[in-house]
C-alpha cells in the first residue's frame, strides 16, 4: 500500500518551507486569488461543502464551525492550534516543519471566511525549532505582502502572531488555549458560551488545528468536489497519521481517510518486529479507547472508530505488541493526564490522581481484585461529568483496557500475592 | 427585559426569570442544589466544582445548574438516580484529598463540605491510599491562615482577589491536585477587604486568626446589626459567646454592602474590650456613680445655658435627637453641630436631600457613568470601592475620577483628573459651565486639562450616580453649588437611575442631620427662624463647628458637649481646638475610648459600641438601619438614650422617653419625613424614606434668591456665592496642579508646597485598639511629586519635617509618580504626627525640609 500525499506533497524538499520554494510548487496562487477575486461566503460554502473535519480531536466539520461565527462589526479572531501534545501525535510538528507556508497561506484564507483581522498561532513550547521555521515564514509571509494591512489591495488586514505555549497539554483545549493566550494561566472555561460566539478577548474565534487549516488552501484551489474524491462520504480527504509504538517504521504516513487500520500499521509502518502481534492500539492518540487485534481491519474514518467504541482524534496510532503490560501501560496513560490534569473541575482532578494511585498499586502487587472494580467505577464516575475532555481523556482509555484485559490485570494481582504469600 | 417563565424542576412548576441560572430559580422553588464553587457575588459562574450537576431533559449529559441559563419549559430533574450518583461522586472526589479532620477544624459545624457529605455523599470513601500533605496552616496574611490540605479549589477566594476585589494577589499555584492557593513568592496577602475570603471558604482552608479555636457554632449566637465605623454602614453579623464578641462576619445586604466587609469592620471589634474603653462615668477627680456624674453634667449645663454647645459625632439618630433637644429645648442654646469642619447651611443641605436627586447604593451598579469627586471610597467608604469596581467590571460603566489625591480607582477610570487641594468648587464651576454650553467638550474648555474628558463621560451617559465627598463642602458653599449646578447641567434629577450619593466625613452624618444636629436645622431639617417653633425657646441659629471653636476660645460659649468626637485627633487645627478645650469652663465627654479629649473633660460619660447599641442610622442614601444589642455592655455602661433622658430630666426638662422604642417613635414623629416608619418595617435590610409616602414632607429648599435669609449660610458663603454666580464671562480661575502650565506652581528649592490631606482608612484608634491589626497603622508620610522631590533634594525614605506657620510635623518622605508638582500629601488621624495639626481652614502651603535623623 502507498501513502496518498496531499498535504505532505513535496515534503522532501528542504525548500519548501522557503517562501520561494512554496511558491515553485504553486503555493499562494489560492490566498491570491482568494485575496482578490472572493468573498467570505464562497471560501466558507467551499468548506462547509467539502466536508473537511477537525483533524485535532473533535472531528467536529470546519465550515459548520467557521459559520457560527456572528457577523458584524465586532473584532473576530482566528487562532491555530498547533499545541500538538496528545502522546502518539506528532503531525502537525511535521506538517509546520516541512510546510509552514501552506499552513500560513490557509489561515490566510480561512481569516477571510471568519472575517478576522488577527490570527494567532499556539505553538506547543517544546515544538521550538518548528516555532522558528513558523516565525521566519510569517516573517516571510508579511514581506510577501500576504499578511498585514491591505494584503494584495483587497482592503483586508490580517495580523499573525506566533505564540509559543509554555508546555501544558492543557493548552491544546480550545478554551484554555484563549485563556493562556490572553496571558492567563491555562485553564478551560465553562462551555457555551461557545468560542465561536466568546472567544479570545470576548470576541468570536475560530479555533482549528494545524492540519485543517493545511487543508484549507487546496480546498478552495480545487473546490469541495475535488476533496470529496478522497476518503469517506463522512470523512473526506487524507489524513496525516502518526503511527508509532511497537512498529518497525514509526512516522507520519498521509493516507486516504477509509484505508484498513491493519494496512497503515503492517504496510505502512512495517507491524510489529519478527514473532510479536499486536495486541491493542491507540487509534487516535493516547485518550482513544484501546482496540485490539480483532479490530484491525476496520477501515480508517471517523466513523468506524466511533462504532467500535473508540475514536479517530487526532489520527495517532500507538501499537502495543504482546510484549507490552496492559497494566502497566494503563499506569503509564492515567500518569500523564494526573500531570496534566489543570485542577480546575473534581472529577478529573482527584479522579486522575486517585487513578494513579490505584494503578500503582496494581502494579505494586498491593491491590486485590476488588480495586479494579474501584478502578472502573472511578472512571464511570469521571465520565461526563468534568468541565472538559481532559479527565475523560483518561477515563476512556484506562476502562477500556481494564474491561478488555480484566485478565491480565488480575494476574498481575495473583503473581504479585504468590510472591508474597 | 427579562422574561417571565415557568420550568418544572422534580415535578414541580417554578417561576423563572429567563436567563438566571437554574441554580437561583431552583433556589427560589425550594429545590436545593448542592454547590461549592457558585456564588453570584463573585460574578460569572466557573462550574469548577461540578457538585450541581443536574438531568435537563433533552441534553444527554447532566450539566452544571450554576451555569445553565433557564428557558421557558424547561425540564430538570435533580433526584434521579443519574443525579445522585453524579452528585455522590463528586463528593467523593471531593474528600479523595480531604483530610476530614473535622474535629480540630474550626469550621466544623458550620461548615458546607460537612453539610453537602452528609447530604449528598456516599457515606464513606473507598479511598484509601495517601492523601496529599501540605504544610498547615500557614499565614496566609497576619489575619489569615491557610490549610491548604483542606482546601477544595472551588476558585471562591481567587476570584475575590481577581474579579471582587481586583487586587489579583491569590492565585492557583501549580496544576493537577498539586494546585494551591497562594500568593508570588509566599508574600503575605495585604488587601483591606481579604478578610472576605474565609466567609467566602466553604471549607476550613481559610480561617481568620482572630476566631480560631475560640468557639464552635453550637457555644456562639450570630447577632445582626450595623458597621458603623464608616458611612458605608455596612450590615454584618456579631458572632457572640459569652456576651463578647468573637468575630464579625457579613450580612448580605445587596442594597448597601453586596455581602462585602472591609477589614476594618471585620476585624475592628477587639477593641470593644479595649484596656482604653471608658467604662464608667467619671468626674476629673476620677470614677463616680451615675447619679453623681448626671448631676455633675447637669450643673455645667445649666451654668452654661444658652452659651453652652454640642458637636455630635458617633452617634445614632435617636442619640443625636436627644442631644438636640437638651440643647434646644432644656438649654435654650442653638449651638449644635456634626460637622467636623464648615459644611453648607440648611438651604443648600435640603437641596442635596431632594428624593429626585438622591441615588441609591444599588444605582451603581447600572449606571452608564459614574463621577467620583473629590473622595476616595477605598479610604472613605470602603465598600463602595467595590462596589464602583464592579459596576465598571460587570456592566461596563465608565468612571470619571476627580480628585485632589491619586485615588486605587483612577486605573480602570474612563477619564482621570485632579484638581489642587482645596479647588474642588472652582473644578465643578468649569465642569457645570462646560456642561451647560453647547458644542464639542473640547472647544469648551480652554485650557484645563481633565475637564473636557471628564465632560464627555458624563454627557455620554443615560445615567449617572455622582459619588461626591463631602469635605469639598469645606471650601464653603460655592462648592456645593458647583455641585449642584453640575446635577443640574446633566439633569440628573430626571434621569431614572441617576443622583447624588454623598461620602461624608461622619458614619451616620445624614441620620444626625436629619435628626436636628445641625446649627441651622432642626429635626426633620425645619427652619428655624426668629420665632421659634413651639416649645423651644432658642433664639436664632447656631453656630456650626469651627464658629464654636472659635466662641469657646474668646469665652462667648462656655460649656461644650462632645458626643462620640475627638477634636484633638480628628477635627483640622489641632493647636485651636486644645486652646478651646481649654479655655471651656465645663467639657462634657461622651466617649467609647480614652483620648486625649476625654484627657481634658470635666465629666466623661462612657458609650456604646455598635455591638451594644440599640438605635437607628440612616445610611447616606437615606436608608434607615437599625443596630441592634448583639453583646454584653462591659463595666458600668449604660445605654446611651437613658443617659440623654436622665440629663434632660436633671435639668428639668422631661422628654417623654423611657425606652429606645420610645427614643425612635419621638424621632419619626419630629422628623416628617421619617413619618410612621416602624421597626418591622426596617427589619433586617433597613428601609430608604425617599421610597416612602412621607418622603413628601421633606421641606422645598428655598429659592436661590432668598440667600440673604437670616443666617441660613454664613455671610462668607453667601460672598463667595454671589462671586461665583456672578455675570463675570470667565469661569473662575482653577489654580491646576496638573502638568504642563501651572501659573502658581513654586519655583526655587525653598518654595513651598500646597498641602492636601486625606483619612487614611487604617489612620485612627482602629489599629491601635486592636492588636490583630497593629501592623497595619500608619506611620506619617508626605507624599510628593518626582519633580519636587528632587528640587528639594529628596529620596524616599528621608524623615523630613513639614511645616507651616509655627506648627510642624515629622514624617518619611515617599515618591509617588502619579502626583502632580507642587502639592504633597499627609494623613489625618495619625497616631503620631497628625496632619490635622497643620490645618487652620483654609488651603495651606507647607514648607519642607529634611531632618538629619
Amino acid at each position: 500500500m502507498a501513502e496518498t500525499r496531499v498535504l505532505l506533497k513535496h515534503a522532501e524538499d528542504p525548500q519548501l518551507r522557503t517562501l520561494a520554494g512554496y511558491k515553485r510548487h504553486g503555493g499562494y496562487q489560492t490566498l491570491e486569488k482568494a485575496y482578490r477575486e472572493m468573498e467570505a461566503e464562497e471560501i466558507l460554502k467551499e468548506l462547509e461543502d467539502s466536508g473537511l473535519r477537525g483533524r485535532g480531536g473533535a472531528g467536529f466539520s470546519m465550515g459548520k464551525k467557521a459559520s457560527f461565527l456572528p457577523r458584524g462589526e465586532m473584532a473576530k479572531y482566528l487562532c491555530c492550534n498547533a499545541d500538538e501534545s496528545e502522546p502518539g501525535a506528532f503531525k502537525d510538528r511535521e506538517l509546520m516543519q516541512r510546510n509552514p507556508h501552506q499552513l500560513i497561506e490557509g489561515i490566510a484564507i480561512a481569516a477571510i471566511a471568519a472575517d478576522a483581522g488577527h490570527a494567532f498561532i499556539f505553538i506547543r513550547g517544546e515544538y521550538d525549532a518548528q516555532a522558528d521555521i513558523l516565525d521566519a515564514a510569517v516573517a516571510e509571509a508579511y514581506e510577501a505582502g500576504y499578511l498585514g494591512e491591505d494584503i494584495l489591495g483587497s482592503r483586508r488586514d490580517l495580523e499573525l502572531v506566533v505564540h509559543r505555549g509554555a508546555g501544558a497539554y492543557i493548552c491544546g483545549e480550545e478554551t484554555a488555549l484563549l485563556d493562556a493566550l490572553e496571558g492567563k494561566r491555562g485553564n478551560p472555561r465553562l462551555k457555551p458560551p461557545f468560542p465561536a460566539v466568546q472567544g479570545l478577548y470576548g470576541g468570536p474565534t475560530l479555533i482549528n488545528n494545524v492540519e485543517t487549516l493545511s487543508n484549507v488552501p487546496r480546498i478552495v484551489a480545487h473546490g469541495a468536489e475535488w476533496f470529496r474524491g478522497y476518503g469517506t462520504e463522512q470523512s473526506p480527504g487524507t489524513k496525516v497519521v502518526s503511527v508509532s509504538g511497537c512498529v518497525r517504521r514509526p512516522g507520519n504516513y498521509e493516507v486516504e481517510l477509509g484505508v484498513p487500520t491493519r494496512e497503515l500499521i503492517y504496510d505502512l509502518a512495517g507491524g510489529p518486529l519478527d514473532g510479536r502481534e499486536v495486541k491493542a492500539f491507540y487509534p487516535g492518540g493516547s485518550s482513544s479507547p484501546v482496540l485490539t487485534a480483532e479490530d484491525l481491519d476496520l477501515p480508517y474514518t471517523f466513523e468506524d472508530m466511533a462504532e467500535a467504541g473508540s475514536m479517530l482524534g487526532s489520527g495517532s496510532i500507538v501499537v502495543a505488541d504482546d510484549s507490552v503490560s496492559i497494566p502497566l501501560m494503563a499506569l503509564r496513560t492515567a500518569r500523564f493526564y494526573h500531570h496534566e490534569s489543570c485542577g480546575k473541575c473534581t472529577p478529573c482532578r482527584e479522579g486522575t490522581n486517585w487513578t494513579v494511585k490505584m494503578l500503582e498499586r496494581v502494579v505494586r502487587g498491593e491491590a486485590t481484585p476488588m480495586d479494579l472494580d474501584i478502578i472502573s467505577s472511578v472512571q464511570d464516575n469521571i465520565m461526563g461529568h468534568c468541565l472538559c475532555v481532559l479527565g475523560d481523556s483518561m477515563a476512556m482509555p484506562v476502562s477500556a483496557m481494564v474491561k478488555k484485559f480484566r485478565g491480565e490485570f488480575e494476574a498481575v494481582i495473583d503473581s504479585a500475592q504468590a510472591v508474597a504469600a | 427585559m427579562s422574561r417571565e417563565v415557568t420550568i418544572l424542576i422534580d415535578g414541580r412548576e417554578v417561576a423563572a426569570t429567563e436567563g438566571e441560572m437554574l441554580h437561583d430559580a431552583a433556589k427560589r422553588g425550594d429545590v436545593e442544589i448542592p454547590v461549592f464553587c457558585y456564588e453570584p457575588k463573585l460574578g460569572d459562574p466557573v462550574g469548577a466544582c461540578r457538585m450541581c450537576l443536574v438531568e435537563i431533559e433533552g441534553i444527554p449529559k447532566l450539566q452544571t445548574s450554576c451555569s445553565t441559563p433557564v428557558r421557558d419549559g424547561m425540564v430538570v430533574h435533580t433526584r434521579t438516580d443519574q443525579v445522585k450518583h453524579a452528585q455522590s461522586a463528586v463528593v467523593e472526589f471531593l474528600l479523595v484529598n480531604h483530610p476530614l479532620d473535622c474535629p480540630v477544624c474550626d469550621k466544623g459545624g458550620e461548615c458546607p463540605l460537612q453539610d453537602i457529605s452528609i447530604g449528598w455523599g456516599p457515606g464513606k470513601s473507598r479511598m484509601i491510599d495517601e492523601k496529599r500533605h501540605f504544610e498547615k496552616p500557614i499565614e496566609l496574611s497576619p489575619l489569615v491562615a491557610i490549610d491548604r490540605e483542606r482546601c477544595i479549589l472551588c476558585y471562591r477566594c481567587v476570584r475575590f482577589s481577581q474579579e471582587v476585589s481586583e487586587d489579583s494577589q491569590l492565585q492557583l499555584l501549580e496544576r493537577g491536585d498539586r494546585t494551591f492557593v497562594g500568593t508570588f513568592d509566599d508574600r503575605p496577602y495585604v488587601d483591606p477587604f481579604h478578610g472576605n475570603i474565609t466567609d467566602l471558604c466553604p471549607v476550613g482552608a481559610l480561617t481568620s486568626y482572630t476566631y480560631r479555636f475560640r468557639a464552635r457554632p453550637w457555644d456562639v449566637e450570630q447577632a445582626g446589626s450595623v458597621c458603623t465605623l464608616c458611612p458605608s454602614q455596612c450590615n454584618l453579623s456579631f458572632t457572640v459567646r459569652d456576651e463578647q464578641v468573637k468575630r464579625a462576619i457579613a450580612r448580605d445586604n445587596p442594597d448597601v454592602d453586596d455581602g462585602w466587609l472591609c477589614d476594618r469592620g471585620r476585624y475592628g471589634f477587639e477593641m470593644f474590650a479595649a484596656e482604653q474603653r471608658v467604662t464608667a462615668p467619671r468626674l476629673r477627680g476620677g470614677q463616680v456613680s451615675w447619679d453623681e456624674a448626671i448631676a455633675a453634667a447637669a450643673a455645667a449645663l445649666r451654668a452654661g445655658g444658652a452659651e453652652a454647645a454640642a458637636i455630635v459625632g458617633d452617634a445614632s439618630n435617636e442619640e443625636g435627637y436627644l442631644v438636640q433637644r437638651i440643647l434646644r429645648e432644656a438649654l435654650g442654646s442653638p449651638h449644635i453641630d456634626s460637622r467636623v469642619s464648615t459644611g453648607p447651611g440648611r438651604d443648600t443641605t435640603l437641596r442635596l436631600a431632594q428624593p429626585e436627586l438622591s441615588a441609591k447604593v444599588r444605582e451603581i451598579d447600572d449606571a452608564d457613568a459614574i463621577l467620583l469627586i473629590g473622595t476616595d471610597p477605598l479610604h472613605s467608604s470602603p465598600i463602595l470601592d467595590l462596589r464602583i469596581r464592579k459596576a465598571m467590571r460587570r456592566n461596563g460603566a465608565k468612571l470619571a475620577v476627580a480628585t485632589e489625591r491619586p485615588t486605587t480607582l483612577d486605573g480602570g477610570a474612563a477619564a482621570v483628573t485632579r484638581y489642587a487641594p482645596g479647588e474642588a468648587g472652582a473644578f465643578l464651576l468649569e465642569l457645570a459651565a462646560g456642561l451647560a454650553t453647547s458644542g464639542t467638550p473640547s472647544s469648551r474648555f480652554a485650557s484645563e486639562e481633565g475637564v473636557p474628558e471628564v465632560a464627555e463621560v458624563l454627557q455620554s451617559a443615560e445615567s449617572v450616580v455622582v459619588i461626591w465627598g463631602e469635605r469639598i463642602g469645606r471650601e464653603g458653599e460655592v462648592s456645593i453649588d458647583a455641585l449642584l449646578d453640575v446635577t443640574e447641567a446633566l439633569n440628573l434629577a430626571d434621569k431614572e437611575g441617576s443622583g447624588l450619593l454623598e461620602i461624608p466625613d461622619l458614619a451616620n452624618a445624614r441620620g444626625l442631620r436629619e435628626a436636628g444636629c445641625l446649627p441651622d436645622a432642626g429635626p426633620g431639617l425645619t427652619r428655624f427662624t426668629l420665632s421659634p417653633p413651639q416649645g423651644l425657646n432658642v433664639k436664632g441659629v447656631g453656630k456650626p463647628t469651627e464658629e464654636m471653636r472659635a466662641a469657646l476660645e474668646s469665652g462667648e460659649l462656655k460649656t461644650l458637649v462632645l458626643f462620640g468626637v475627638d477634636p484633638l485627633r480628628d477635627f483640622p487645627d489641632t493647636a485651636a481646638w486644645d486652646r478651646a478645650l481649654t479655655a471651656a469652663d465645663n467639657l462634657i465627654v461622651f466617649s467609647t475610648f480614652e483620648t486625649a479629649t476625654t484627657a481634658k473633660a470635666d465629666v466623661v460619660f462612657p458609650l456604646e459600641t455598635h455591638a451594644e447599641k440599640d438605635g437607628t442610622v440612616t445610611h447616606p442614601d437615606g436608608r434607615l438601619q437599625r443596630v441592634r444589642p448583639s453583646a454584653g455592655r462591659p463595666g458600668d455602661i449604660r445605654p446611651n438614650w437613658g443617659v440623654l433622658a436622665e440629663l434632660a430630666q436633671a435639668l428639668g426638662h422631661d422628654t417623654g422617653i423611657d425606652s429606645q422604642p420610645s427614643a425612635f417613635a419621638a424621632l419619626t414623629e419630629a422628623v416628617p419625613f421619617y413619618a410612621g416608619i416602624s421597626d418591622s418595617e426596617i427589619a433586617g435590610r433597613g428601609v430608604r424614606w425617599q421610597d416612602r409616602d412621607a418622603a413628601s414632607s421633606l421641606p422645598a429648599p428655598d429659592a436661590p434668591s432668598t440667600q440673604g435669609d437670616v443666617g441660613t449660610s454664613p455671610e462668607r458663603f453667601a460672598r463667595e456665592e454671589q462671586e461665583a454666580r456672578g455675570d463675570s464671562p470667565t469661569p473662575p480661575q482653577r489654580r491646576v496642579a496638573s502638568e504642563g502650565e501651572v501659573p502658581t506652581a513654586p519655583t526655587g528649592a525653598g518654595a513651598p508646597l500646597k498641602l492636601g490631606t486625606y483619612r487614611d482608612l487604617w489612620a485612627g484608634p482602629i489599629t491601635e485598639l486592636n492588636p490583630p491589626l497593629r501592623f497595619l497603622q500608619p506611620q506619617q508620610r508626605v507624599e510628593l511629586s518626582p519633580a519636587d522631590a528632587e528640587r528639594l533634594e529628596l529620596k524616599a525614605g528621608d524623615t523630613v519635617q513639614v511645616a507651616q506657620n509655627g506648627s510642624s510635623v515629622h514624617a518619611k518622605v515617599i515618591i509617588r509618580e502619579r502626583l502632580s508638582e507642587g502639592v504633597c500629601f499627609l494623613i489625618e488621624g495619625t497616631a503620631e504626627a497628625n496632619a490635622n495639626a497643620l490645618l487652620n481652614g483654609a488651603p495651606v502651603s507647607v514648607e519642607i525640609q529634611k531632618v538629619e535623623s
